[in-house]
C-alpha cells in the first residue's frame, strides 16, 4: 500500500500554513489601517437630528454600538449612534453619543453646510449669509454656496501669499539677522574691537529690520483683506455665529454631492492631508513635515550605513585572516542586531549628542553657546543613531553575498593577472550588489519603523521648519524634524482631542507603511536590474 | 410704582435665569472674562521661544506659540513636553526660556535653581485645570469622595479610608457592576498630573503597583474608554466623549461637585489646580521683550481664549491684573 505522507511532508504543510497566517495577518492589518484611515476622509452624509427633549444636532454617523445599560448589560436591540457634531466652540466636545431611542427625527436637508476651520475644527451648521465687501447676500439666494466657495478660494490664495511671505521673506530675514548677532556676539567673545566691523555688522541688521517692516506691512494689509469678508451661520439649534472667510479652508456640502463629487472632494483633500503643515496641535491639516522628515532621514542613514557597512564586511569576508579574533567580531555584529533600539538612542544621546555634538558647538558654535546647535537632537544624530541599529543588517548581508561569489570567478581574475584590490573591486562587488542592496532593504525598513531612539535624539512633536531650504548650505543636519512613527505615537496618546485624531492616527500609520514600500520597491527595482546586468558574471 | 417693581422682578428674573443657566452649562460654554485686555502688537519683538517641561501643557504650549507666532511671525518656537519634572534642569542648564509645569516647583528643585542663579524662579499661573478622574461612559458611577478615590489608587490609604476598593461594588453601586472588578489608569511618574493626584488626592500615599501607568494624558482617557472598567485620571481639556468625568466629593458631608470652573474657583472641587509658567527672572529687572510679550500674550483675552480652545479653564479678570503686575506688564 503506497504511503499517503511522505516522512517531511507534515512539516512542509505547517511552514506553508504559517506562511498562511503571517499573509492573512498582513493582509487584515492592512486593511484595518486603509479602511480607518482612508474610510474617515470620505465626506458622509450629515444628518440634522433632532431629539425628543428638543435639542437639535448636525452630525455624521461615526460608528454604531448597542446599548450598554446602567447595569452594564449589553442591549440586545437598542443602538446608539456616535456622532461627529463638530462646534467645538458651541459644545465644548466635536462628538457625542446619543441613543437611537432618544432620537425623534432624521432628515439630511441638502443646504447643511461643513465648514473645516484652521481653528476649532470643523462647524456644521446652515448658511444665513455671506457679508461680501459690504454687501449682505442671504444664503437662500440662488448661487449664494457658489458665491462662498469662490470667495473661501480667494481668501484661501491670500491665506497661501501670507504663508510665502512668512516662510519665505521673513524666514530669510529671521536667518540673516540671527547670523548678524552671532557675528557680533563672536566679536565681543574673543574681545575684539574692531568698530568698523561691528558697524558694519549693525548696519546690515538694521538693513534687514527695515525689510522686515515693509513685509510687515504687506502682511498687515493682506491680513486685514482675509477678515473682510464674513460669513453668517446658523446652528442646528439656530444660533448665529460669524466667522471671517480667512479662517476657513474650505466648505462643502455632503448631502447636495454625487458619488463623482464626493470621490473628487476626497482626492483633493487627501491631497491636503500629504501636503499640507499640520494644525491644531497636529489633530488637523496635513503631515508633510512628519513625511519629509522619515523620508530624508532613511536617506541620510542609508548613504552613511552603506559605506560602513560593505567595507566591514568587504574586510572580514575578504582581507582578515579567518581565525578566532574575526569570529568573534561576527559573534559580536550579530549580536549587535539583537540590541534593542533604545539602547541605541541612549548610546546616541551619550555619544553623539553630548560627545561629539558638544566639542563640535564649543569649537565652532561657541558664540551661539548656552544654546546649543550640534549638543542637542537633530536629524543628523537621529540618522547616526539608526546606521549604527543596522549596520549589523548590511554586514551580514554583504558578507552573504561576498560568500556566494563562486570561487573560480575570483580565481579565473588572478590567474589573468589581476591584484587582489581589482579582483574585489571589479569582479566580487559587482556580483555580490545584489545582496548589499538586500541589506539595504532590510536597514530601510527596519529603521523607517523606529521611533524609540529618534525620540531622544532629535524628532519632536512640532518642527514646522524642513531641514532642507532655501539658505546656505541647504540642508541643515542640527535641526529638529518630525517622523511619521512619532507622530502615531503622539496622536495617539498626546493628542489633546483624541477622537478627533484617531482616524489621523490610522492614515498616517498607512503612510508610514507605504513609504516603507515605496523605499524597498525602488530598492527591489535597483537590484532586479543589476542582477540582470551581472547575470553573467555571477555563473 | 407697580409698573417699576414688575420690570426689576422681571430683570432680577432674568438675571437669575442667566446666571443658572450660566451654571447649568458649566464647564462646556466657558467664556474668558471681558475685562481681561485684548493682546496689541509691540515692535521688536523677534527670537526663538524654547518651552521644555509639562506633558499636560505641551498643547497648550503650543497653541500659545501658534497664536503668538500670528503676531510676531519672526518668532520661531520649539516646545518639548516630557513631564513637569524636565522643566527645572532646562531652567536651570539654560536650555529653555519657558518651564511650564503642572505643578508649583518642590522646594528641591526651587533650591538647585537658587544655588545657580542667586534668587528663586518666577512662577506665573496661566490657567486652570481641573483634573478629572474619568470612569467609561456606562459606568453608571456619578461621584466618589477623596477617600473612595484613594481606596481605589492607593495601597496604603493615607487619605483614611477603610478598606481597598477593587471591585465596583464597593463604590456602592450595584447590578452587575457589584462584582466587576476595577482596572486602574495612571500617568508615568515625570508627570506632574501624577505628582499632584499624589499629593491631593492619595495624601501623599502610594499608588498601587496594578496601575497601569500611561506614557501621556490622552492615553489615559483612551485606556479608559476601551476599558469599560477602567478609573483613571486626567486633566479635564483630555476629556472625550468615550468617557465620564465623574463628581468628586471632598468629604461625604460636603457633597459632590462637578469639575467646574465655579467648583474649582469656589474650591468645592477637590482638584483644582494652577498650571504653572517658570521663568528665569531677575528680581528687579524688567523681561526681555520676547518673555515679556509671551507671557503679556498668554495673560490676556487671546491667550486665555486658547485656554479653553484646549479644554482648561481660564483665570479670572482679577488674578491677570495681579500677575500682569507681577511680571511688570503695565
Amino acid at each position: 500500500m503506497p504511503r499517503l505522507w511522505k516522512p517531511g511532508d507534515a512539516y512542509v504543510w505547517i511552514s506553508g500554513l504559517a506562511l498562511m497566517v503571517t499573509l492573512v495577518m498582513i493582509g487584515g492589518l492592512l486593511f484595518l489601517i486603509a479602511t480607518k484611515g482612508l474610510g474617515s476622509m470620505w465626506p458622509v452624509d450629515i444628518g440634522h437630528y433632532t431629539l425628543k427633549d428638543g435639542s437639535t444636532y448636525l452630525g455624521q454617523l461615526q460608528s454604531r454600538e448597542l446599548v450598554r445599560g446602567t447595569s452594564g448589560v449589553k442591549s440586545d436591540s437598542d443602538f446608539r449612534v456616535k456622532l461627529k457634531i463638530g462646534n467645538r466652540d458651541l459644545y465644548g466636545l466635536d462628538f457625542r453619543w446619543i441613543d437611537e431611542t432618544d432620537i425623534a427625527s432624521i432628515d439630511y436637508p441638502p443646504e447643511a453646510v461643513i465648514l473645516e476651520r484652521r481653528e476649532w475644527g470643523n462647524y456644521h451648521g446652515y448658511l444665513k449669509e455671506i457679508r461680501k465687501n459690504g454687501t449682505v447676500i442671504p444664503g437662500t439666494a440662488p448661487g449664494a454656496f457658489g458665491v462662498l466657495e469662490d470667495l473661501i478660494h480667494d481668501a484661501n490664495k491670500i491665506y497661501d501669499e501670507i504663508l510665502k511671505i512668512e516662510k519665505g521673506e521673513i524666514g530669510d530675514i529671521n536667518y540673516g539677522i540671527e547670523k548678524q548677532r552671532l557675528k557680533l556676539r563672536g566679536l565681543s567673545m574673543r574681545s575684539e574691537s574692531n568698530p568698523a566691523k561691528e558697524s558694519e555688522i549693525r548696519l546690515k541688521i538694521e538693513e534687514y529690520e527695515a525689510r522686515y517692516k515693509i513685509s510687515e506691512a504687506e502682511l498687515g494689509k493682506l491680513y486685514t483683506e482675509l477678515t473682510r469678508n464674513e460669513v453668517v451661520m446658523l446652528s442646528a439649534a439656530g444660533d448665529e455665529k460669524v466667522m471671517p472667510l480667512g479662517k476657513i479652508v474650505l466648505a462643502f456640502r455632503p448631502n447636495d454631492m454625487g458619488f463623482a463629487q464626493k470621490a473628487g472632494f476626497y482626492v483633493e483633500r487627501f491631497w491636503g492631508f500629504i501636503s499640507d503643515d499640520p494644525r491644531e496641535a497636529n489633530t488637523e491639516g496635513g503631515i508633510f513635515p512628519a513625511i519629509f522628515g522619515t523620508v530624508l532621514m532613511v536617506l541620510l542613514m542609508s548613504i552613511v550605513v552603506m559605506p560602513f557597512g560593505v567595507i566591514a564586511a568587504l574586510y572580514l569576508r575578504e582581507y582578515a585572516k579567518q581565525g578566532l579574533m574575526v569570529r568573534i567580531v561576527r559573534i559580536c555584529v550579530n549580536n549587535l542586531a539583537g540590541v534593542p533600539s533604545i539602547v541605541f538612542g541612549v548610546f546616541g544621546v551619550g555619544f553623539f549628542l553630548y560627545g561629539i555634538g558638544g566639542i563640535i558647538d564649543s569649537v565652532f558654535f561657541k558664540e551661539a553657546l548656552p544654546n546649543p546647535t550640534f549638543g542637542t537632537g537633530g536629524i543628523l544624530w537621529a540618522s547616526l543613531t539608526l546606521a549604527l541599529l543596522t549596520v549589523p543588517v548590511v554586514i551580514v548581508a554583504t558578507e552573504e553575498g561576498l560568500a556566494s561569489v563562486p570561487r573560480n570567478i575570483r580565481e579565473g581574475s588572478l590567474a589573468l593577472g589581476a591584484t587582489k584590490f581589482e579582483t574585489t573591486w571589479k569582479v566580487v562587488i559587482p556580483s555580490a550588489l545584489p545582496a548589499m542592496l538586500t541589506g539595504l532593504i532590510l536597514a530601510i525598513a527596519r529603521a523607517t519603523g523606529e521611533v524609540a531612539p529618534l525620540m531622544i535624539t532629535g524628532v519632536v512633536k512640532l518642527a514646522p521648519d524642513l531641514p532642507i531650504d532655501g539658505h546656505f548650505p541647504f540642508l541643515h543636519l542640527e535641526r529638529k524634524f518630525m517622523h511619521l512613527g512619532f507622530h502615531i505615537y503622539d496622536l495617539g496618546f498626546q493628542s489633546p482631542n483624541a477622537e478627533a485624531a484617531k482616524p489621523m492616527v490610522f492614515m498616517t500609520a498607512f503612510l508610514l507603511i507605504l513609504i516603507v514600500i515605496i523605499l524597498n520597491i525602488t530598492a527591489i527595482i535597483i537590484r532586479n536590474r543589476l542582477r540582470k546586468k551581472y547575470a553573467t558574471s555571477a555563473v | 410704582m407697580k409698573n417699576l417693581s414688575v420690570t426689576l422682578s422681571f430683570t432680577l428674573f432674568a438675571i437669575v435665569c442667566a446666571l443658572a443657566l450660566g451654571f447649568v452649562a458649566g464647564a462646556q460654554t466657558v467664556k474668558v472674562d471681558p475685562a481681561i485686555p485684548s493682546y496689541t502688537k509691540v515692535p521688536g519683538v523677534s527670537g526663538n521661544i524654547d518651552s521644555v517641561g509639562s506633558d499636560t501643557m505641551n498643547n497648550l504650549m503650543t497653541f500659545w506659540c501658534e497664536g503668538f507666532a500670528k503676531f510676531y511671525p519672526n518668532v520661531k518656537c520649539q516646545i518639548e513636553g516630557k513631564g513637569s519634572s524636565t522643566a527645572p534642569p532646562a531652567l536651570i542648564a539654560g536650555t529653555s526660556q519657558f518651564g511650564p509645569m503642572s505643578r508649583m516647583m518642590k522646594s528641591k528643585e526651587v533650591d538647585a535653581f537658587e544655588k545657580v542663579a542667586g534668587y528663586k524662579p518666577t512662577a506665573i499661573p496661566t490657567s486652570i485645570d481641573a483634573l478629572a478622574v474619568y470612569v467609561n461612559k456606562d459606568n453608571p458611577t456619578e461621584c466618589l469622595s477623596i477617600k473612595q478615590v484613594d481606596a481605589i489608587f492607593s495601597k496604603n490609604r493615607k487619605c483614611g479610608g477603610g478598606s481597598d476598593i477593587n471591585i465596583w461594588g464597593a463604590t456602592g453601586i450595584g447590578g452587575d457592576w457589584a462584582n466587576k472588578p476595577i482596572s486602574v489608569y495612571g500617568r508615568n511618574s515625570a508627570s506632574g498630573t501624577y505628582g499632584y493626584f499624589k499629593k491631593k488626592a492619595l495624601c501623599k500615599g502610594d499608588y498601587k503597583d496594578t496601575v497601569k501607568e500611561q506614557p501621556g494624558s490622552s492615553a489615559v482617557v483612551q485606556g479608559v474608554t476601551e476599558d469599560l472598567q477602567g478609573v483613571g485620571y486626567s486633566g479635564i481639556g483630555y476629556k472625550t466623549s468615550g468617557v465620564k468625568a465623574i463628581k468628586l466629593a471632598k468629604t461625604v458631608e460636603k457633597g459632590c461637585f462637578e469639575p467646574n470652573l465655579e467648583n474649582i474657583v469656589g474650591k468645592k472641587y477637590p482638584l483644582g489646580r494652577y498650571l504653572y509658567l517658570y521663568v528665569n527672572k531677575k528680581p528687579n529687572e524688567a523681561l526681555d521683550p520676547l518673555r515679556l510679550e509671551f507671557l503679556k500674550y498668554i495673560l490676556s483675552r487671546q491667550g486665555q481664549e486658547i485656554v479653553i480652545k484646549d479644554g482648561y479653564l481660564p483665570l479670572s479678570a482679577a488674578k491677570v491684573s495681579e500677575l500682569r503686575a507681577t511680571i511688570g506688564a503695565n
